[in-house]
This record gives C-alpha cells, sequence and structure tokens, in this order.
C-alpha cells in the first residue's frame, strides 16, 4: 500500500491534545471544528476508559461558520459551556478543518475574557503523542511564569501512553527522594477511573492551573519519551537554573536504574545509596529475578508491538532485556526512534504488520489487535490505545522496577498459556 | 458541496419538518453532544461488508471510529465493514489537492480486496480543498465496471441523522435501480435503516419468513450491493426506526411507486405492531390472516417465557432516559416484561416520538425534558426501582441507592424482536438482584 492506510493505530493529533487537557483539573477541552472531531474522540476515549470525558465542540456546521474567521463561534460556544459549568480552563484545540481554513487561534483565545491555552492540531499532520505534546508545550508557554531560584520542586512530563497510575508512580518515586513532585498533564487524578461526582461536566481531577503556573521553580524537569523532549526545552527555559533529565523511557532494569542514578544526583552530592528508599532496593531485587524466571519463555518469544512510539520502545527495552525478539510499527515517529532503534522498527498501520514475513507469537497492541491475531491465529494482549474489551488498563504499569517486574510476568505467561 | 441541500433539510415525509427544534437543525456550538454527518453516513452504509469504504479526509474520521460498531454480517468473505480505510491525507496533500492519493486509493483496494463496490466519503478537510470526488468516482467505476459511490457527507454539513439522510442519497443515486433481479417473489420488502447491530435483525427475520415476506434488500444491515442495486424491484420498503432515511422511501414512491411504513421491533407490542403493519400494506387478505396466526403463536411462545420474569419485576418502576424515539419503544419493551414505566426523557424526541410516548406512559408518566437536572427528583418522587440510562447517569444510581442498567449495552447484546426480550428481561433482573450498587456506594469507615 502506498496511498491509502489500512486499518490504522494511528489516531490524530487533537485526540491527544483533548487527552492532555483532561490532565488538567476543571479544565474543558473544546474541538474547533465540525460536531464529529469531539464526539469520535469522546466514544473512543468513553469507551476506553469506562468513564465519562468532557469535552465540547464549537459545531461548524453551515457555509457561514465555515467561511467565517472562527472567533464568533469559538466565543459562542465558551459562552454556551460557562452557561452550565464554571471551568478553571478551557483547552481551545484546533482541527484539520479550522486549520484548513484558517482560524487564527491564537488572537481568538487573546481576546476571550475566559481563561484558555489554545492549541494548534491539524489533524493531518502528527498523531496522539504529538497532540499530546503540542497542548503540553501550550501549556507551558502560556501558563507557566519565568522564575530565577529554584524549589524542590520537580516537575514530570509523561508522555501520552503513560497510564495514569505510571503517572502515579513515577510522581510517588520522585517524591519518595525527598521532593514534590508535579506531573503535566496529570491523568493520574482524572482518568484514572475512581468514582466520583459530576465526572462528566468538566475535568475534577489533574494538574491545578495554578500548579502549572508555578511549574517554572522546578530543580528539575523529567521528561518521558521523545516526544516530551520539547515541551522540556520549553520548560526549562522558564528558569536558566532548572536540570533537564529527558529519558527515551522508564520501561526495564537498565533504564530505570538509570532514572534512579538521575534522582540519586539530584537530591545528594556524595551519591549516597542512603537517599534510595527500601522498597525501591527490594522491588530492583524482584525485577532481577523475574527478569531470569520469564527469560526462558521470552528469551524464544518474537513479539510485535503496534503502539504509539514512546510507548513502543518502552515496552521494547523491557522484553529485549529478557531476551524477546520485537518488532516495533509505530503510528508515526516524530522522535526518530527508527534510526536509534536496536530492534526493527518501522511507521506503518495493522496492514503492515500482517505483511510481516517473520514468524511471530504475540501481538501487543489496543483493541484492534485482536481480530488480526485471531484471524491470523496468534496471540493478543491489549494496550496502548484503545483498550475497549479490556478493563483496568488505567491501573497498570509496564514501567519501573515494579511494573516492569509484573508486565514480564504477564507477556510470559500469555505466550506460555 | 459545502452547503446542506435545502430540499434535504426540509423533508416533506418527516413528520416533524415544520418544528423548528429537529435534530436536523444547526447544532449549538459548546452544547452539542451528537455525531457528524460523516458518522451518520458511516452508520448507514459500512454494514455492507462486501464493500470497500474508503474515508477520504485526515486520519480523525476513521482513527476512531473503525471497528466500533458490531454490525455482523453472513458475507463469507473477508468483512470489510470492519477493516479500516482511510487516505489519511497529508499537510501535502492539502495543499497540492488529494485527488491522486484517493485515485491510488482506490487502484490498491481493488487490487487488495476485490470488493463488489467501493464507498468514497467525503469529509471536512476533503470538501473544504474541494477535491473532485464525482470524477474520479465516475472514471474509476468505469475502468473496473462495478459502483464506485461518492458519498457526499462531510461533518460540518450537518448531524449524524442528516448524514444517513445523505448516505440515503447516495445509494438512491448510483445504486438503486441500477441492476434487474433475476426473480422476484410476491412479497417483497427492503429493510431500510435496519443496520443488524448485534444482529438485531436476524431475530426477527424469521418470523418474517414464515409469514411469507421476503427481504430482497437491506440498507444496510447484513446488506448485499446486488441486492440493494435490485431493490426498486422489491413492494414495499419499510423503514426501522430511522426517521432519516424517509426522504429515501419518498422518492423512491415517486420513482418507482414502491410505498413504504416506518416501524421498530422493540418488544412484543412494537414487534407484533411491526408485522402487523407490513401485512396490511401488502393487503392480502391470506397475508394477513397468516401474519396474525404466527402472531399469535410468537406471542403464546413469548409469553410463556416472560411469564418468570414478569413474576419477577411485577411492581418494579423504572425510569428510562434514553434519546429519540427509544423514549417510546424502549419503554414498551420495559412495559413488556411487566416493568411500570414511570418517566422517559424525551429531551431529543421529536413531536410525534413525545406524543407517543405519552401514549404509552399514560397520564401519570413523567416526561422529562431535562433529564440530567430532572431525574434524581423524579427517581425520588416515584420511588423507582431501576434506572435505565446512559453511563454518566450511573452516579444518579449510586446516590439514589437504586439499580442501574446501561441502556448503551444493547450495543453488545441484542435486544430486538421476541426473542431480544427475554435477553433484556434477564439483564434487567440481573442488575436488581446484583448487591453491586449497594455495596459500591456504602460509606466509607472514615465518614462513620
Amino acid at each position: 500500500m502506498e496511498a491509502l492506510t489500512v486499518n490504522p493505530t494511528r489516531l490524530s493529533a487533537p485526540m491527544g491534545a483533548m487527552l492532555a487537557f483532561l490532565g488538567v483539573k476543571h479544565c474543558m477541552p473544546l474541538i474547533h471544528g465540525a460536531q464529529g472531531c469531539a464526539s469520535f474522540s469522546k466514544v473512543f476515549f468513553t469507551r476506553h476508559f469506562h468513564d465519562p470525558i468532557p469535552v465540547q465542540t464549537t459545531a461548524l456546521s453551515d457555509i457561514s461558520a465555515v467561511l467565517g474567521g472562527g472567533d464568533e463561534i469559538v466565543t459562542e460556544a465558551i459562552g454556551n459551556i460557562l452557561a452550565k459549568v464554571t471551568p478553571d480552563l478551557v483547552g481551545l484545540i484546533s482541527t484539520g478543518l479550522t486549520e484548513t481554513k484558517g482560524d487564527d487561534l491564537r488572537s481568538i483565545a487573546a481576546a476571550l475574557t475566559q481563561k484558555s491555552v489554545w492549541v494548534s492540531t491539524p489533524d493531518y499532520i502528527g498523531g496522539l503523542q504529538s497532540g499530546w505534546a503540542a497542548a503540553t508545550e501550550a501549556l507551558i508557554t502560556q501558563l507557566v511564569q519565568p522564575c530565577m531560584s529554584v524549589t524542590q520542586k520537580v516537575a514530570i512530563l509523561p508522555h501520552a501512553s503513560m497510564t495514569p497510575i505510571e503517572v502515579e508512580d513515577l510522581k510517588a518515586l520522585v517524591e519518595s527522594f525527598g521532593f514534590e513532585a508535579v506531573a503535566l498533564p496529570d491523568l493520574s487524578e482524572s482518568m484514572d477511573g475512581h468514582l466520583g461526582e459530576k465526572q462528566a461536566t468538566m475535568t475534577q481531577g489533574g494538574v491545578s492551573i495554578q500548579a502549572i503556573s508555578q511549574l517554572g521553580e522546578s530543580c528539575a524537569v523529567v521528561a518521558i519519551g521523545r516526544s516530551m523532549l520539547s515541551a522540556a526545552r520549553l520548560l526549562a527555559a522558564k528558569n536558566p537554573a532548572m536540570k533537564t533529565i529527558a529519558l527515551d523511557h522508564i520501561g526495564g532494569l537498565g533504564a530505570t536504574d538509570r532514572l534512579i542514578g538521575e534522582l540519586m544526583a539530584l537530591s545528594s552530592d556524595d551519591r549516597s545509596d542512603r537517599a534510595v528508599p527500601a522498597s525501591v532496593k527490594r522491588w530492583r531485587a524482584r525485577l532481577q529475578d523475574m527478569l531470569l524466571d520469564s527469560h526462558f519463555t521470552l528469551g524464544k518469544a518474537r513479539i510485535v508491538l503496534a503502539l504509539e512510539a514512546d510507548q513502543a520502545v518502552s515496552i521494547a527495552a523491557l522484553l529485549s532485556e529478557a531476551g524477546a525478539k520485537c518488532t516495533l510499527i509505530t503510528p508515526t515517529d516524530e522522535g526518530g526512534y527508527e534510526k536509534s532503534s536496536l530492534s526493527p522498527f518501522r511507521v506503518g498501520d495493522l496492514w503492515d504488520v500482517e505483511q510481516i514475513k517473520e514468524p511471530w507469537d504475540l501481538i501487543i497492541c489496543g483493541s484492534h489487535g485482536e481480530a488480526l491475531a485471531h484471524r491470523m491465529g496468534r496471540k493478543h494482549l491489549e494496550m496502548g490505545f484503545p483498550q475497549w474489551e479490556r478493563l483496568g488498563g488505567q491501573l497498570e504499569s509496564a514501567q519501573l522496577y515494579h511494573g516492569s517486574a509484573r508486565f514480564l510476568a504477564t507477556v510470559a505467561n500469555k505466550i506460555a498459556h | 458541496m459545502l452547503t446542506a441541500p435545502k430540499e434535504l433539510l426540509n423533508e416533506s415525509a418527516c413528520d416533524h419538518h415544520t418544528n423548528k427544534k429537529t435534530a436536523c437543525n444547526r447544532p449549538t456550538p459548546g452544547a452539542t453532544t451528537g455525531g457528524c454527518a460523516f458518522e451518520g453516513a458511516q452508520i448507514s452504509l459500512f454494514p455492507y461488508a462486501e464493500a470497500a469504504h474508503i474515508v477520504h479526509g485526515p486520519i480523525t474520521c476513521l482513527g476512531a471510529s473503525w471497528e466500533t460498531r458490531a454490525t455482523p454480517t453472513s458475507f463469507s468473505g473477508r468483512d470489510l465493514t470492519q477493516v479500516g480505510l482511510t487516505t489519511a491525507i497529508s499537510e501535502n496533500d492539502v495543499i497540492f489537492g488529494g485527488e491522486k492519493r484517493l485515485s491510488a486509493s482506490i487502484d490498491e483496494a481493488m487490487h487488495t480486496f476485490n470488493p463488489k463496490a467501493i464507498f468514497i466519503y467525503s469529509t471536512c478537510v476533503t470538501a473544504l480543498i474541494g477535491d473532485d470526488i464525482d470524477a474520479i468516482c465516475r472514471e474509476k467505476a468505469q475502468q473496473y465496471g462495478l459502483p464506485i459511490v461518492p458519498v457526499h457527507a462531510p461533518g460540518f454539513i450537518g448531524s449524524k441523522n442528516f448524514g444517513s439522510r445523505l448516505a440515503g442519497e447516495a445509494v438512491l443515486e448510483h445504486l438503486i435501480g441500477t441492476l434487474e433481479p433475476e426473480s422476484t417473489a410476491p412479497y417483497e420488502i427492503n429493510l431500510i435503516g435496519e443496520y443488524n447491530v448485534t444482529g438485531d435483525m436476524w431475530r426477527y427475520l424469521p418470523v418474517l419468513e414464515k409469514i411469507g415476506i421476503k427481504v430482497r434488500a437491506t440498507l444496510s444491515g447484513d446488506g448485499r450491493i446486488d441486492a440493494i442495486r435490485t431493490a426498486h424491484r422489491a413492494g414495499l420498503n419499510v423503514i426501522v426506526c430511522a426517521q432519516s432515511l424517509v426522504t429515501l422511501t419518498r422518492k423512491m414512491q415517486e420513482r418507482y411507486g414502491i410505498p413504504w411504513v416506518s416501524v421498530s421491533f422493540y418488544g412484543q407490542r412494537d414487534t407484533s405492531e411491526a408485522i402487523r403493519t407490513i401485512v396490511r400494506a401488502f393487503g392480502d387478505a391470506a397475508l394477513i390472516d397468516r401474519a396474525e396466526a404466527v402472531i399469535t403463536e410468537e406471542e403464546a411462545k413469548l409469553s410463556k417465557q416472560l411469564e418468570p420474569i414478569r413474576t419477577r419485576l411485577a411492581g418494579k418502576k423504572a425510569v428510562l432516559n434514553t434519546g429519540g424515539n427509544k423514549a417510546w419503544s424502549f419503554a414498551s419493551a420495559l412495559q413488556d416484561i411487566g416493568l411500570k414505566v414511570v418517566a422517559t426523557a424525551v429531551g431529543k424526541s421529536t413531536e410525534a416520538d413525545r406524543a407517543k410516548a405519552r401514549e404509552y406512559l399514560g397520564e401519570e408518566g413523567v416526561l422529562m425534558t431535562k433529564p440530567a437536572v430532572e431525574q434524581p427528583k423524579v427517581i425520588a418522587d416515584t420511588q423507582a426501582d431501576i434506572l435505565l440510562a446512559g453511563g454518566r447517569s450511573l452516579y444518579t444510581a449510586l446516590k439514589k441507592k437504586i439499580a442501574f442498567v446501561d441502556v448503551n449495552q444493547e450495543k453488545k447484546v441484542s435486544y430486538g424482536g421476541y426473542d431480544g426480550l427475554v435477553a433484556f428481561g434477564e439483564d434487567v433482573i440481573a442488575a436488581l438482584d446484583n448487591p453491586v450498587f449497594k455495596v459500591a456506594n456504602r460509606e466509607a469507615p472514615w465518614r462513620h
């Protein structure tokens, strides 16, 4: 296939931006486009998280709206949102339609009385993780106050595919070294699948806009995934004293060791191991043991990863540590992993997975992998986006020592049985 | 096409065309939940499993929506309904036009999947940049000798319902009447707007067959392209819960003299009523007699199956919060399994649907126009036992300590026809019996 995309795993940049705004407290994502852009995304994430999703649309619907500049309809939409709820922030998201007709969200947002952050995400460029990154960059550029001094605060910039629990675990790890951790965006308190009231009206959890504005006083920014690198640079530019810790991923023993090393260096100069909590050390030993226990099965396993690039690279690194042979097929590769990847790596869709000549045992990807695995008589582990048929994805981790250990067991069990 | 054709916006056969507050009108910015026209077209046409469905637009339109609807098919080849095909246009295509990519995509789809037809869906961006989709479809149809149908329902042109209507237009202009059947039977119908979601259609088709009614074509559940091309030879169009497709049936009446009726197959009363409506339209006394005999037989069989369910549900009160014609069609099904429906939501219903809801619920029944606000109070006032609504109402049910059935689960389980009622009844009982709604709402130990 040259022209046609068949069975895409790629999702759009506006969806990524919307997901990012779901990690901001009391926020209403507003997609500036036809109503389908919002409704498809809403249904998609509702089924993924098994929870109501707040999002609104400017619902462009006729010739005047299409040919107008967009300012009137955005103002009208916000007026109608405010009639029902009072969000702290409106996340203004562009789409292919409004970018093509040339609406200038920057000036539209500047004229609004409602607090808002705008992000440019034409859906013919990039995908979920780049849209998420773009929204994070917009939040930083438009909300974070510049600062000259630092506190014990560490800013965490998770990539789009990190689950709410993975974000929470990383925050907890950073805090166990004596820092205050703030994640941007933070899905751990909004999309973690907790029972709460009024979830559909606007986000009830997430990072507050006040906390975002004060991120400039962080002593370090920890960015996970190459898609978040540019957001990390923008944040670091707010304070010359801020240290940047940019990691491709934190999956597996080596990567987690590297992160722990960075946190040790950040917390004390003498690299004393007293800084490392006992439970972290214990989980490292468990991961070592699990690597050895699982290598009999995983060492012979051939696994296809059809996930967002940042997540695919993380999972591949972890499984490779136990000897698994991974093939990565990702929807986009803005970070340029293809050049540096030790495993076979290419940008493609699930049609490309069907065309893989070499035999494989298991595909790790979203719900769309199920039919493919069934048709080809292979196994499928549901991960990434979407997880329509599987419960509890938001509570699972494949990162750091403990998430890595558990995930190795999950994959080995899946292959063995 | 950048504007909605006026003629289609003001459908004369549509009973709410004089009322301004309808689904055909402009959605409110900042206060809209429904899908766009493209989604409506997709819902209406994707069930044709032997046709390739190419979405000509950026990745959003298909990326988030393929493989989302379970519309099973008996087609033995690869089910193309569940194969996501899109041109996924790039920035370059937006600048220089997406026609080349579309043309090449059609070639690739032809060579890879060998479909019976190809539907090309325009979307907001490709409509705006002015790709000449009609010309490409004409050229490729000639080249390959099969129908390649342009579907002009870009999202900004209107709501989901309106997109369904536009899909009907495309089928009328490009498929219906383009093939003559080898043979016809006396009582043939087209099922219009029946998408066989979760196999709904298969629940009632055997009953129709027993009476002697044959399905010539469907739009589009378990549908076949050759069949819909001969749809002009059917004796009757039967619209199944799809107001948006009356334009199609009206035009087919004008063009081919085929009368149409509108029915629902939810619940016992609606299913029986649907059968009667169909046979009366044919007007054959013997057929009507046969139908009555089958209805009597089916209702007796169902009554026996429903007896334990009705006994269990007797005296239980239900609040229903769903949309459109479901306000009454679902209410009817609930009454059939022995529940008393004390309230239903009519916020998104047409005047006719509201009238029907009133008829089904009786004078004391509550018709909620703002269910999100009214629901808790209505539950308290009526002392309802169960709430049937979309997922976002779950919290209301928990707060009020009553059982909850997610009405959207019908997307996974079929509740259609006579048999469907038993499955539905069992699900309602399972909800009422489940302790989870009380357990999940237990007071936390630190709040005592």
